[in-house]
């Protein structure tokens, strides 16, 4: 320091600090611009990655590098100011110096120091690298250090060093590091083929909008990444460019080649550098680690943890802006959500939002009041809850109460949350026993799974059950504990169906268990002879609303045909080819008769939950048979043309799994978000009561409802935003309770931010509901075009934002974050729910899968959506020894007609059935060893065959 | 027949059971279960300690049994026998001291003891027709008197709150307002001190005044 000059000290620091940025030859180097130092993290988020100006910077800027004394000075004043820019400061990176040491310093080019050549009103401030000048030392000491190889380091690199010596070499390896030298003027000249190294530039003003930046480094991201925004974990992974040019891009978004590169002779794409998502779904870091208390995202996903502060930035995001939210999702072992009751006390919520106590919550005053993180009101603290506050300002009885420090947690509802003591567990099945059901053996099926059920049913000793069964009558079954076996009442009356017994047809499982049993041993053999081919399912359905609606509960409907007597009688429709293409198109997805969605919102106001389960091989208007389920909570199981020899497995799968898992009864669902963000639109399958109450019948963990959000205000003023999601259920033991999941996200004034921080399974689950949504009111292709339009329109404002700094033409560039989005949104145009048109999937299948996908979480989505391949010969013939050999022999194979060899055999699954493949060129002892030997030559022939079961699938233990 | 079934905690009316789909096929089953909820907060309250009682309210009587602090009670028809109705409560009470007897202090959420309702089921429908066999011995058996228990009316059982409350909100008035009152008493006090002595004062000043001024000008 002692050396330097005065003036040019003053020069540099002027304004609270210049930052210098020295680097590549085309850098621009701004000085004089107060955004110095940005590299603390607390800017990061504000940062514009858009490439600031059109000054391309002349000279070179190792300038600064050049030890001259003037440049000196600044290290003092870089290092601690380098903070002080509060919103504006560009959180750079710096790049590294890069000059080859082998360039003779010039000292001539201490001239540029400080002063930028560029109009300084034009230029955000430029990435503020300096190179890096030993301390005090004399001029030589830097030519020194350059020859020693020392990375330079930048003031910015590392704000805290004080000291040239110890500043640290920038972190990417991959950087050649060049002392930080004057000298590159060669580089001016020169071409660019030594790839610029990419820096990032982080951060510039935010206000600043993107000018064309002749060069072609992208300053700013690496080194120190601030521990706000995951910068340097996001980027990378890309693929590398080929050309020299793009080495580097990956740095801060990936890239791909869709053209033919300069200089490569392949046109076209390369399918294998093609991203996909063979790890499945991968949960941003983000949300997490930026705020720990958050809920975990298998709770609450937003499709981006990045909250655009204005209007603007909200419409030049283009995804949808939302969350998905699963709030029952199945926890790992060991990892329940801690259960908080508040005894008489009652719970603490906040007087003006009702929000429930959260670990966001600031109290003050001593302890004595908190103030609700989300709407900013003081509220009392009251005498039971009251506890000191340390010196930090936190209670000093934290540890004891986990709703202060976890995301996640319930509360046990006092009585003022009851309008009814809390209901048993209920299921009650209304069975076709038409003949297409006798003969297609789901009858058998079905009551063998149910019966072995009955054991694991939730809620002992309080489980209720009733059965109803039809074809063109109703029976009724009297299954009073103290009878043998169930009496059945025959009800013929279809246009005024009443109910034969006030009690004993919903009765209490322990106690009636024998009856129970007998009737579902019996009820295959009793329908055998049936030959009744109708269907009195409407007055089927009132019979079994009359009797649940005193207590609400579970119904689950097996339907085999078209419902043809009584009310709400469906005719066929769908087999119209032309109407296919045509505006009309949509109604054949939507109910034709009001009538079911008259009986849904019956069900809904008593706490019914409908779920179908759908098996004919003809059309059965799933549309309209779904709406029951759509609106109540439930959910559509379809089996098309059911055979119990190929579906047994399946049905026996689901049917045991939506008896047992663990169920959240008669629940409504609220969620909360701060001020100035308003949830707009809610997906998924349930009923709005009110404006923002969601209506759930039962909850279970394979259901997740997605949501939109839009802003109030044109500007957020906040810096953070939470969310919390409160779920008002009767769990199945009987005990009411409240589970809270709160989340907060941080507001940024930056589109690149949005993007790198977005998570692109919430993406797909809430673009495929939307579409899904569409498909109901619109053609099929104006819901694909609309979910592809919303990914090139997001993907071209992404380009906008780098393009013009790299050059990138002929590819195309996509966030680290998004990487898949792409392939997904094709899977979800070929999603069986939204693909092609008449001919490629059946109207009934169509509209299942898309009541189907309507409730999936993400994970299930995202594996629906994208299946698993594995290739399982190479497993077999090995002979398998040890089990956890399976995960690391067989991987996931990229769903391309490449992955596949006709001399194997593979698995496909997505969640809902598994497909074995046989190879063509199978060798026949392995397939004798799988299938019995007549079928095995049946192979050759049908080398794609569908199956749920066999022995493959027990060999391998396949979940 | 019995309509309504509940079980409570005596010392802060803390519901522990409840009959299933008790209120059936009656119209106003609300307005009767707020009833039961504000009766059981009055006995929350030490009020009506007597531990058998029949409250009549509308074409319906409750009777409720108080034992160990906890309340079971039933509302039925009018017509109901009240013995029948008081055999089926002490059941209901035998049953829940077996099950839950020791539990139900440190019961901590409302409906802790759901799981009592399949027994409460099944006990009703035992009592539901008055003119079986079993319920017409019981009626016949002498040995349990019921007739000494207390029939009042539900407004006034409840009303004795009400006018409980009157009194303690006018005897806290009529404190304050004689605190006000004392305060004004002192107030005037003074100022009657002030008029009364105020004169000589003032007079005695100015003498002294002149006085002081008189040596100080000589």
């Amino acid at each position: 320091m002692g050396t330097e000059n005065p003036n040019r000290a003053n020069n540099l620091q002027g304004p609270s600090a210049t930052p210098f940025a020295a680097p590549r030859a085309n850098m621009p180097i701004s000085s004089s611009h107060p955004m110095v130092g940005s590299q603390t993290s607390a800017f990061r988020p504000t940062s514009v990655p858009a490439m600031p100006n059109a000054s391309p910077f002349s000279s070179p800027g190792p300038t600064a590098g050049s030890g001259t004394p003037g440049f000196r000075p600044m290290q003092p004043g870089r290092a601690t100011p380098s903070y002080g820019p509060p919103t504006t400061g560009p959180p750079q990176r710096v790049p590294a110096p890069q000059f080859s040491s082998t360039s003779q310093p010039t000292p001539s080019q201490t001239s540029h120091v400080g002063q930028p050549i560029l109009p300084p009103s034009m230029r955000p401030p430029p990435p503020s690298y300096v190179p890096s000048v030993p301390m005090g030392s004399p001029p030589q000491s830097l030519y020194n250090a350059p020859s020693s190889n020392n990375p330079p380091r930048s003031f910015v690199d590392s704000p805290y060093s004080a000291s040239g010596p110890n500043i640290q070499p920038p972190p990417s390896s991959t950087r050649p590091t060049y002392p930080g030298y004057p000298g590159m003027q060669s580089n001016q000249v020169n071409p660019p083929p030594p790839p610029p190294p990419v820096y990032n530039q982080g951060g510039y003003a935010p206000s600043q909008p993107p000018m064309p930046a002749p060069f072609s480094s992208h300053q700013g991201g690496y080194g120190q990444v601030p521990p706000v925004a995951p910068s340097s974990g996001m980027y990378g992974g890309g693929s590398a460019p080929p050309t020299g040019v793009m080495s580097g891009l990956a740095e801060d978004f990936c890239s791909l080649s869709l053209g033919s590169a300069p200089g490569s002779f392949d046109g076209g794409l390369d399918a294998k550098a093609l991203p996909r998502p063979l790890d499945g779904d991968v949960e941003p870091s983000s949300f997490a680690g930026m705020y720990p208390m958050n809920c975990d995202s298998r709770y609450l996903r937003l499709t981006t943890s990045a909250i655009p502060n204005s209007q603007s930035l909200v419409s030049r995001w283009q995804l949808p802006l939302g969350a998905v939210v699963c709030p029952l999702a199945e926890t790992p072992e060991g990892e329940e959500v801690p259960v908080v009751n508040f005894a008489t006390m009652g719970i603490v919520r906040c007087r003006r939002c009702r929000t429930y106590v959260n670990p966001y919550v600031t109290f003050t005053d001593g302890g004595r009041k908190w103030r609700c993180n989300i709407c900013a009101l003081l509220n009392d603290v009251q005498n039971d809850y009251f506890a000191h506050l340390d010196a930090t300002g936190k209670r000093v009885d934290l540890d004891q109460h986990p709703e202060l420090t976890k995301g996640s947690v319930e509360f046990v509802a006092p009585a003022e949350y009851m309008v009814r003591p809390p209901m048993p567990p209920l299921y009650f099945f209304m069975i076709d026993v038409s003949i297409s059901a006798v003969k297609s053996g789901m009858l058998e099926v079905m009551a063998q799974t149910i019966k072995s059920c009955l054991d694991n049913l939730p809620g002992s000793p309080r489980t209720q059950i009733g059965f109803i069964t039809f074809d063109s009558t109703i029976h009724f079954y009297n299954m009073k504990s103290s009878l043998t076996q169930p009496q059945m009442m025959v009800v013929s009356d279809l246009d005024d169906v009443f109910v034969p017994l006030p009690d004993d047809l919903l009765v209490n499982l322990s106690e009636s268990r024998p009856v129970v049993e007998a009737f579902l041993d019996s009820l295959p053999s009793m329908f055998q002879d049936n030959v009744n081919v109708e269907s009195a399912f409407g007055p089927a359905l009132k019979a079994a609303f009359m009797v649940m609606s005193q207590l609400g509960g579970k119904l689950l409907i097996f339907q085999s045909t078209l419902p043809s007597l009584g009310v709400g009688r469906l005719k066929l429709r769908g087999d119209d080819l032309r109407v296919y293409g045509t505006d009309k198109e949509h109604t054949l997805r939507i109910p034709e008769d009001p009538f079911y969605k008259q009986m849904a919102a019956d069900f809904t106001k008593f706490q019914v939950a409908v779920n179908i389960y759908a098996f004919s091989d003809k059309y059965t208007d799933i549309a309209s048979l779904g709406t029951l389920a759509k609106y109540t909570g439930g959910q559509v199981y379809h089996y098309p043309s059911f055979h119990s020899t190929i579906h047994k497995d399946r049905l026996r799968h689901e049917l045991a799994r939506d008896l047992t898992r663990e169920t959240a009864w008669e629940a409504v669902m609220r969620i909360r978000c701060g001020k100035g963000v308003r949830f707009t639109s809610y997906h998924g399958n349930f009923m709005l009561r009110s404006t923002d109450l969601i209506a759930l019948p039962a909850v279970d963990c394979d259901k997740a409802y997605a949501m939109q959000f839009a802003l109030e205000e044109t500007l957020l003023t906040t810096q953070i935003v939470y969310f919390q999601v409160a779920l008002l259920y009767t769990a199945s033991c009987g005990e009411r309770r409240i589970r809270v999941h709160t989340a907060a996200a941080s507001v940024v004034t930056d589109l690149g931010e949005m993007y790198r921080q977005a998570d692109t399974g919430a993406v797909v689950s809430l673009l495929s509901r939307l579409a899904i949504e569409k498909s109901l009111s619109y053609k099929l292709e104006d819901a694909r075009n609309a979910v592809q339009l919303k990914i090139v329109k997001a993907l071209k404002e992404y380009r906008k934002l780098y393009s013009v700094q790299h050059r990138v033409g002929g590819r195309m560039i996509y966030p680290e974050s998004l990487k898949y989005l792409p392939l997904y949104g094709l899977s979800i145009c070929k999603s069986t729910a939204l693909r092609g048109g008449y001919a490629d999937a059946q109207l009934d299948e169509r509209c299942a899968a898309g009541f189907t996908m309507m409730a999936l979480p993400v994970k299930k989505m995202l594996k629906l959506l994208y299946p698993s391949l594995l290739r399982v010969d190479e497993y077999l013939v090995k002979a398998p020894t040890v089990d956890d050999e399976f995960d690391r022999v067989c991987r996931r194979l990229p769903l391309a007609a490449e992955s596949l060899d006709s001399r194997g055999i593979y698995i496909l699954d997505d969640g809902f059935r598994i497909v074995v493949w046989f190879g063509r060129m199978l060798s026949p002892d392995l397939a004798r060893n799988l299938v019995e030997e007549d079928s095995a030559t049946d192979f050759a022939r049908n080398q794609t065959r569908r199956t749920t079961s066999g022995r493959v699938l027990s060999t391998l233990k396949f979940s | 027949m019995v309509k309504l079934t509940m079980i409570a905690r005596v010392t802060d009316g803390l519901p522990l059971a409840e009959g299933l789909d008790d209120g059936r096929d009656m119209q106003d089953a609300e307005l009767y279960k707020q009833q039961v909820k504000a009766l059981f907060k009055n006995l929350s309250r030490g009020q009506n300690e007597a531990s058998r009682m029949s409250v009549e309210t509308g074409p319906y009587v409750f009777h409720y049994i108080i034992e160990g602090r906890v309340c079971y009670l039933t509302m039925c028809d009018r017509a109901y026998p009240k013995k029948l109705a008081f055999q089926y409560l002490e059941d209901l009470m035998n049953e829940f001291e077996r099950g839950y007897g020791n539990q139900i202090e440190t019961a901590a959420r409302p409906y802790a003891f759901i799981k009592f309702d399949t027994f409460i089921q099944r006990t009703k429908k035992l009592y539901q027709d008055t003119r079986t066999q079993r319920n017409i011995s019981k009626l016949n058996d002498e040995l349990y008197e019921v007739h000494q228990i207390m029939t009042r009316n539900v407004q006034e059982v409840l009303g004795v709150g009400e006018k409980l409350d009157q009194v303690s909100q006018m005897s806290s008035r009529l404190t304050s307002e004689s605190r006000v009152y004392a305060d004004k008493a002192r107030d005037l006090n003074r100022q009657a001190l002030i008029k009364k002595w105020a004169p000589v004062a003032i007079v005695l000043g100015v003498v002294i005044l002149l006085f002081w001024a008189r040596k100080k000008i000589y």
